[in-house]
């Protein structure tokens, strides 16, 4: 918000007179109320006494009484005259010669503002961010029908789980080799405009800029890379992953690691750690520490790699070590979770057996929308849109995902087997857990897979709903029904998009925000302590 | 002989609580009382404290025993407040109810019920609220729904009065822009003979004497403590010989605290801990600048109290404090660090310099406010709405105007002399007006307030309620009677 700088200056400075019309009721009230003015043609009875002039120039005109207000009190007028010499000033301290109740239309709501920071919407920039939620309520819907299928024993649960573990170790396969890409990018031609998209994305928004050249420089090349490699991987355990234990499977990879509180602790003792004005994240502190390394000299590396883990400490170069390790680790927790799951899917069958089946799906239905309500759109790192200022996590993003696996344990408690439940239960973690952080991925590495795999939930979604909506029939695929479920799924869907963008920039001409020197100031605080930000 | 009115002052907020709305109504209500009217004070029993009580001055309170639910406002019943309320005002023969503070509840209940009554009511509004969030579009929707069908509002500074049109779709010349005021002889700046030790700097002040800043205030986040602990270590560390005092409480001192010993500044920032609103003054008179970091506030008094100790006022531009003080005894800051930082530095260097006349501002503070005047322009609010003044005089437009039969709306619904009228129709179209939903929800309140009132006078008839005897009033003296 502003401040209301000018609120002084503007009363003591401007000492020169402005004329302002006379103080009518008609001129003071709210605008929609001054109907006896609307029309110019007709003489209002102030004309009688008031010649309507046009607003003058200030400092070409007298200052003396005359051009006062001296309509009003007619029959008081040389009373009035003698008492309004002195200009109506916004000040308390000032004996006025006006009444109380005097409203001067020169300064009354001079520093109101109406909408100073509204941005209006584009509608195909609204589309396409809207996709992200259409992909989340298609991956919902795609679990939906899988557990129908179950339940109904169309599908075979384990070629459901087959298939989604086979999907998602493309997925690990295909983000693993994105990273180590990048990695090797952003280490080996950092300079260049070649970098990649998700690397020009930290850079932009985590760096002070003044900083850029320094860090990009051929000279720094060697421990860049060190530096570079640990700030993508403690932005990728930022992702919107984050929220539950099921993620673990990414997180796990990041364990080793320091914590970005360690890495800033420390990086401290450097000589001028950049003071980055982002308060109360931990995620940009990490990185601009860590850049703050990078900017100071290649002689900081040991220091900044011996913070890195009792794994790799001593390597100089550990960047294939880390990925072979980070693999490792990840196929170590895939597969604890996988026993976990088996041990626990006999519990698990029998969880709600008392409970019947109409309170299950009520209650189901009530999870899956909590998730979808409550999940984390912004997709954990900044996306391309929202600001550095909404970097931060959404605090109710853990609720949606567990939600989410509530939703599926109380739906497979419902199922007669082990192997059904075992299968859905693992298959909810593959929906819920992992693949949103593989959607966000896939969003900030390039904008044709996030289209690609839109329109393939899309299709996924409709065709199951249309699938599972005819009468299980033992003999023939019922491939016309999943193409018309595709269609209407993609229709629907369209009309969603485009008429919930469209709704939404129709309602902008509401918009009516008020700002005002009453509104509490924004103070700007500069050097945070460390108390402050958590 | 100018007119005398029986004034019942209405508001959950009172005396033994301390706080700047209690001090005003006490205050005020003493002035007028000397001017000659009779004033009643309504409010909610404190604990220890129920029935009428009788002050010093003969100033009458009534303490209702009412359930409080938040920091003294009590819990909004529409109609519950209705019965006592009207035994008191046909007790007490009140003919304006004069309602304190937008958060109290007694005192929107109290205007609704006066208007039903058919009494003159006015209502002053303390506080800025802001437009965006929860709390204050509840509270602004109340707001609405009372000063719908009020006679006048008035507001302590020009910035206040902004927002209450804002908020309450006002007509702007409703609305008064009263100040608040200060004791004067309460905050007189230190005499030689009262502490030989610590003499005022009859030489300038040079540039090895310690300056001393203090700070008064809760330590809330609205009254920008947060800017306060990041400047004060900077400020400290350029100017070496100055040191902070700082009075008052609150979730923030702790920040203080943890940078009082982060930056081991204990022996140049002292913490007093809450203090009394009597022993401000001697807080103050400690010092030569006072810091006032608010991020908002209404009017602030303590700035004023501030400048009549003899203190440079440093504060930062929000609110309606801008308008408050006079340049040569004020230097504004921006609500940021940096600024607070160089303005405070400025200051001091002004002292420094000698060149501030510190020892004059008590003086001019003395005549620029005093709750006689306040009195005295609240009474002019009072004439207006009963109609000693006329209404071309009150509003400063004239009736012809007003006859010219345009057809305006706005001013359709007064009826004589500017003032609003009684009738029943007329309040619901005004109270129609609030909202598509809120509106008809007001509506009906008033129906039925209007209904309970019938009521009441069928079964308390008022012939049964005692009318009790005034106390003496005061003479009015002639002098201090000038428009």
């Amino acid at each position: 918000m502003a401040p209301p700088s000018g609120l002084h200056q503007s009363a003591i400075s401007s000492g020169f007179e402005k004329p302002f019309p006379a103080l009518v009721r008609s001129s003071t009230v709210p605008a929609s109320l001054k109907s006896h003015r609307a029309d110019p043609s007709h003489l209002a009875p102030e004309d009688a006494y008031t010649p309507i002039s046009p607003p003058r120039q200030p400092g070409i005109f007298d200052t003396g009484a005359d051009t006062r207000p001296r309509h009003i009190r007619r029959n008081d007028t040389s009373r009035s005259r003698s008492r309004r010499r002195k200009r109506f000033q916004k000040l308390l301290w000032v004996k006025q010669s006006y009444p109380d109740n005097y409203t001067d239309q020169a300064t009354f709501l001079e520093n109101l503002q109406r909408n100073p920071r509204v941005q209006p919407y584009d509608f195909w920039p609204l589309v396409a961010d809207s996709t992200v939620i259409l992909q989340h309520v298609c991956s919902v819907i795609i679990f939906i029908v899988c557990f129908v299928g179950i339940f109904q024993e169309r599908v075979s649960p384990v070629s459901v789980v087959g298939w989604g573990s086979f999907a998602t170790f493309l997925g690990w396969l295909l983000w693993d080799w994105w990273m180590t890409q990048e990695d090797q990018t952003s280490a080996g031609e950092s300079g260049d405009m070649t970098r990649s998209m998700r690397d020009g994305r930290i850079y932009r928004e985590y760096r002070p800029p003044r900083r850029q050249d320094s860090t990009s420089g051929p000279s720094l090349h060697q421990p860049l890379a060190h530096n570079i490699s640990t700030a993508s991987i403690s932005s990728t355990s930022n992702l919107p992953s984050a929220a539950s234990s099921t993620t673990n499977l990414l997180q796990y990879q990041h364990r080793p690691h320091p914590t970005p509180h360690q890495h800033a602790d420390s990086n401290s003792q450097n000589p001028a750690p950049p003071k980055l004005l982002t308060p109360g994240h931990s995620h940009s502190r990490s990185v601009s520490s860590v850049h703050s390394v990078t900017s100071q000299n290649s002689a900081n590396s040991p220091t900044s790699t011996s913070t890195r883990g009792p794994i790799h400490d001593s390597a100089p170069d550990s960047l294939p070590n880390t990925r072979a390790y980070l693999r490792v680790s990840t196929i170590k927790s895939a597969i604890l979770i996988y026993f976990t799951l088996l041990g626990l899917s006999p519990i698990l069958k029998s969880l709600t057996r008392s409970t019947s089946s109409d309170s299950i799906w009520a209650m189901s239905f009530w999870l899956l929308a909590i998730n979808i309500f409550f999940f984390d759109y912004s997709g954990g790192t900044p996306s391309h849109i929202s600001g550095p200022h909404k970097t931060k996590k959404m605090p109710v993003a853990s609720l949606s995902t567990n939600a989410a696996l509530m939703a599926s344990t109380v739906l497979a408690s419902r199922l007669p087997s082990t192997g059904q439940v075992f299968s859905l239960t693992l298959f909810s973690i593959e929906v819920f857990g992992l693949f949103p952080v593989f959607r966000s991925y896939a969003r900030h590495k390039s904008w044709r897979y996030h289209v690609l795999l839109t329109v393939l939930l899309v299709l996924g979604a409709g065709g199951g709903v249309g699938i599972i909506l005819g009468e299980p029939s033992a003999t023939t695929w019922p491939w016309k029904r999943g193409l018309a479920g595709m269609v209407i799924g993609c229709l629907i869907s369209a009309v969603a998009i485009g008429g919930c963008s469209w709704w939404l920039i129709g309602m902008q001409k509401y918009k009516n925000e008020i700002y005002g020197p009453w509104d509490p100031a924004r103070p700007i605080i500069i050097s945070r302590r460390h108390w402050d930000d958590d | 002989m100018a007119p005398t009115y029986n004034i019942a002052m209405v508001s959950d907020f009172f005396y033994p609580q301390p706080g700047g709305v209690e001090s005003h109504i006490y205050q005020l209500s003493t002035k007028l009382m000397d001017r000659g009217h009779k004033v009643i004070i309504i409010t909610h029993a404190y604990e220890g404290r129920t029935g009428v009580r009788y002050l010093t001055n003969g100033l009458k309170v009534y303490h209702v025993p009412f359930l409080v639910i938040f920091r003294s406002a009590t819990f909004p019943t529409v109609f519950s407040f209705f019965p006592i309320f009207r035994n008191i005002v046909l007790r007490e023969r009140i003919d304006i109810v004069h309602g304190h503070a937008s958060l109290s509840n007694f005192c929107h209940e109290a205007i609704l019920h006066a208007r039903t009554m058919g009494l003159r009511t006015v209502f002053t509004d303390h506080s800025l609220f802001g437009f965006a969030d929860a709390a204050s579009i509840l509270t602004n929707k109340l707001l609405k729904f009372t000063l719908s069908d009020v006679d006048h509002v008035i507001c302590v500074s020009h910035t206040c009065k902004e927002n209450t049109v804002l908020r309450a779709s006002l007509d702007p010349l409703m609305v008064s822009v009263i100040p608040n005021a200060v004791v004067a002889e309460n905050f007189k700046p230190l005499s030689p003979s009262e502490n030989p030790s610590y003499p005022p700097p009859a030489r300038p002040l040079g540039p090895h004497d310690i300056i001393t800043i203090v700070v008064i205030s809760r330590l809330f986040y609205n009254k920008g403590t947060d800017l306060l602990t990041a400047a004060i270590p900077r400020i400290l560390e350029n100017h070496p010989n100055t040191r902070f005092i700082i009075a008052g409480s609150g979730p923030k001192s702790i920040d203080l605290e943890q940078m009082i010993e982060q930056n081991v500044l204990q022996d140049r920032v002292e913490m007093l801990g809450p203090i009394r609103h009597e022993e401000v003054r001697d807080v103050m008179v400690r010092g030569h600048i006072y810091l006032h970091p608010s991020l908002t506030e209404a009017f602030g008094t303590v700035i004023v109290e501030a400048a009549s100790c003899g203190l440079y006022v440093v504060c930062t531009q929000v609110g309606g404090i801008p308008e408050v003080l006079p340049s040569h005894m004020t230097v504004f800051a921006k609500p940021e660090e940096d600024d607070l930082v160089t303005a405070t530095g400025r200051a001091i260097a002004a002292l420094r310099a000698n060149k501030v006349r510190t020892e004059l501002f008590h003086e001019q503070v003395k005549t620029m406010y005093s709750w006689e005047n306040v009195a005295v322009r609240t009474e002019r609010v009072y004439n207006g709405i009963c109609g000693a003044i006329s209404e071309g005089e009150f509003y400063g437009y004239c009736e012809g105007e007003n006859a010219g039969g345009n057809g305006n709306s706005w001013s359709a619904t007064r009826g004589r002399s500017g003032v609003q009228s009684f009738a029943l129709i007329d309040r619901l179209k005004r109270y129609y007006g609030c909202g598509i939903w809120a509106g008809k929800l007001f509506c009906l309140c008033v129906i039925v307030d209007y209904l309970l009132f019938l009521f009441l006078e069928l079964w308390f008839p008022r012939e049964r309620i005692d009318v009790c005897p005034d106390w003496p009033r005061k003479k009015v003296r002639k002098d201090s009677r000038r428009e």
